[in-house]
């Protein structure tokens, strides 16, 4: 189940869901909670770990998080998927 | 079909390699301005967009290299990956398996001559995304060239990209051009040439890191108020149009003008196709007199004709509207602001252009759903495309509410218009809550999609798309009209053997089609539909849009598609022997119910056997929405009877 809407991130820096990020937050990616073909392919789309990406908005109703990536690429990322991808703040993990 | 869309097609059934003797493939990401560079190299057909996934099919052209070669141009459709896994019949996988060929190829003729080269677009301002790719295309060793588009926008935004140095650090020719630009075209194609002349190419570098690359060759040279307002227009129109609030009341305003523009403008465009059309029917009395051979081309071929050309109009101008809001990357917003809702009946906002496109016209759109990765996903938006209200229900809709409906106010039948259309929403939306939890049930990929940055949509464009949108609608919709017409007119004027009329009554009366029409009534008659109503009905099994002629032609009403108000006097005032009306206002509500749901569309049906491979699906479709379509007629004609409807 998504998680509280609109809570802010974590910023002791412990890993947590970025379905859970507010918008404004700034965050590496650290994993990928996805089977293998999943992940391959949205590394190749430019989520990937390591990357770094800016929560724009969130979408009303649980809607989808409008993110852009450190690439430049921006996306909409279904919250149900954001569950699976794992952030920190990323001056804690280094940019 | 074009040999690389044959190619497409032999690669998803295992088939041979490319045929071609040179061959231009363009590979990209999804909005990478990959269909814009094919649309000048070949002044071709072949569609923009700023709409993850627009080149639905494999496109190709022409076009003569400096060197006085022919070479073939293939648009795949976007990919991002050449390594992870896909599902072969979208689009991702459609392009996946053409490059597959060519690098199967490679591997045959080892030392031989490229043939072929692949020519990567990337968008710079996104440079680093694009790469990714390219290591993978240079992975996979193919002859590659990078063709990096939006030089404009990249300068309107003060940045600039070193072309030699990027080249330098991937190992591949690099191309920096517009495509608006009447230079892009020598540039390119020399580019190619020379690729195609190097016998013995470096191989290209697939070892980089390609956010590294992007941040050493791409430089900003101007900070001036208008780079920073160009670099914050996306930012600042999505402040407003993906607002949690404003946003989705500004998206149901945008989709209400659209459909308004697109009747207001249809109307007379359609009005003049009538007058052409009863122009030629003038002609063909004068030639042929009123034989047996005048009627068949009057009432069966031509009777076909018109009915294509009076919805045609609605169809382009959508087709239009569309394009118009995808190039501009509208629709990727639409996306983003509908997902939850879509997600609510298990399918997500990318399934929302194919949705969309179903009330122009649900052939297309069909097509359209290779765009959605998910399999399942895929195949639940085929299955309930159907339901849409598309363009071809409008006739009947409008006659039935003419006919049952106008003695209540203008306001009234506008409601009830309204209701229709929405109802047909409502029930593709329900059929899909319900088939993901049945016949296509599973997990599927939740949506992530790519936001394009704003852009302005080419005219040349969207002309060209408007054509190809009427060609393709002549071809695949058109001809299926017409062939069930001129089946239809048999049907009707041929008398069943053994059948015998009463003397005086219409000659129809004793035909093949009322006869079955009579036979089939016990079935129908719990929802008020007498033989008349079935003729009707078999006449609109193959195109809905016959169901205003067949009536015409059942009441003896001529020209009935183009001016429908006598038929609905005459269907006002039909009665039964004992003197009571013989339809009433429910007899118009169960028709309505049932054009809503059935599948009265062959052509439809085609186009599900076609993108799904196999027989199953479209008999399904057949079966639920016919079932569907009877129940529903049932019960309103039930309950209406219940309730002292008329």
């Amino acid at each position: 189940m998504v998680a509280e809407a609109e809570s802010p991130i974590d910023t002791s820096g412990a890993p947590s869901s970025l379905a859970t990020a507010a918008a404004g937050s700034r965050l590496r990616i650290v994993a990928v909670r996805l089977e293998a073909g999943a992940t391959d392919w949205l590394a190749a789309v430019g989520l990937h770990e390591g990357e770094e990406v800016v929560v724009l908005r969130r979408a009303a109703l649980g809607g989808p998080l409008h993110v852009r990536t450190s690439s430049g690429g921006e996306f909409a990322v279904a919250r149900e998927l954001a569950e699976h991808l794992e952030v920190a703040p990323a001056s804690e993990t280094g940019s | 079909m074009s040999d690389a869309a044959e190619t497409a097609r032999s690669t998803r059934e295992g088939g041979g390699a490319p045929t071609a003797e040179c061959t231009i493939v363009l590979v990209g990401r999804p909005n990478s301005g990959k269909s814009s560079i094919y649309n000048r190299l070949t002044g071709g057909n072949a569609r923009v967009g700023n709409y993850p996934g627009i080149t639905v099919d494999v496109l190709e052209g022409e076009v003569t290299l400096p060197s006085g070669a022919r070479a073939k141009i293939a648009d795949l459709p976007g990919l991002y990956s050449v390594e992870a896994a896909v599902a072969d019949d979208t689009d991702e996988g459609v392009a996946r398996g053409f490059l597959e060929r060519l690098r199967e190829r490679t591997k045959d003729e080892a030392g031989a001559p490229a043939r072929f080269v692949v020519v990567q677009v990337i968008d710079p301002t996104r440079l680093a995304l694009g790469l990714r790719l390219t290591r993978e295309l240079a992975r996979a060793k193919l002859p590659l060239i990078v063709a990096l588009t939006h030089k404009d926008i990249l300068a309107s935004e003060g940045r600039a990209v070193d072309v030699t140095r990027l080249g330098d650090e991937i190992g591949v020719p690099v191309v920096l051009v517009c495509a608006r630009d009447d230079d892009a075209k020598p540039a390119l194609l020399a580019a190619v040439d020379d690729r195609l002349r190097d016998l013995d190419p470096p191989p290209p570098h697939a070892g980089f890191d390609p956010a590294a690359v992007a941040r050493h060759v791409v430089h900003d040279v101007s900070t001036s108020d208008a780079t920073k307002r160009s670099r914050l227009f996306t930012e600042r129109l999505d402040a407003v149009l993906l607002h949690p609030v404003i946003g989705p009341f500004l998206f149901v305003g945008i989709m209400a003008l659209v459909f308004a523009a697109v009747f207001l403008v249809a109307d007379p465009v359609s009005g003049a196709f009538d007058t052409l059309l009863g122009l030629a029917r003038g002609g063909l009395d004068r030639l042929l007199g009123k034989g047996l051979v005048a009627s068949f081309l009057a009432d069966g071929v031509l009777a076909g004709a018109g009915t294509v050309l009076a919805f045609m109009p609605q169809i382009v101008i959508l087709t239009i509207a569309l394009e118009l809001l995808e190039a501009s990357g509208y629709l990727a917003r639409g996306a983003f602001l509908v997902d939850r809702l879509l997600r609510l009946l298990g399918l997500s906002g990318r399934s929302f252009l194919p949705l969309l496109m179903g009330h122009a016209c649900a052939i297309p759109a069909i097509s359209a759903t290779r765009v959605v990765r998910d399999p399942r996903e895929r195949l639940t938006a085929i299955l309930v495309l159907p339901l849409m209200t598309c363009a071809a229900r409008l006739p009947t809709y409008a006659l039935v509410l003419a006919a049952f409906f106008s003695g209540r106010s203008a306001l009234f039948r506008a409601c009830l218009f309204v209701g229709l259309y929405f109802s047909g929403i409502f029930a593709a939306l329900v059929a899909s809550f319900v088939l993901r939890r049945t016949a296509t049930r599973g997990k599927s990929l939740p949506l992530v999609l790519e936001m394009p940055s704003y852009r302005l949509p080419q005219p040349s464009v969207v002309v060209r798309t408007a054509l190809g949108a009427a060609r393709r609608f002549l071809r695949d919709v058109g001809t299926t009209i017409v062939i069930a017409s001129a089946v239809l007119w048999t049907l009707l004027t041929i008398p069943m053997p053994g059948v015998d009329r009463d003397p005086g009554a219409p000659e129809i009366e004793s035909s093949v089609a009322a006869t079955v029409g009579r036979a089939i009534e016990p079935v129908t008659r719990p929802a008020g539909f007498d033989w008349r109503i079935n003729v009707g009905l078999f006449g609109s099994f193959g195109a809905r849009e016959l169901m205003v002629a067949t009536m015409g032609v059942v009441y003896g009403v001529e020209d009935a598609e183009d001016e429908p108000a006598p038929l609905a006097e005459k269907l006002r005032e039909a009665k039964r022997p004992d003197g009571t009306p013989l339809y009433g206002a429910r007899t118009g509500l169960a028709l309505l119910a049932f054009f809503v749901l059935a599948c009265q569309c062959m052509s439809t049906v085609a186009a599900i056997r076609r993108e799904t491979s196999s027989w199953r699906w479209p008999a399904f479709v057949l079966a639920y929405t016919y079932a569907l379509g009877y129940a529903a007629a049932v019960a309103v004609y039930q309950i209406g009877g219940l309730l002292g409807v008329g």
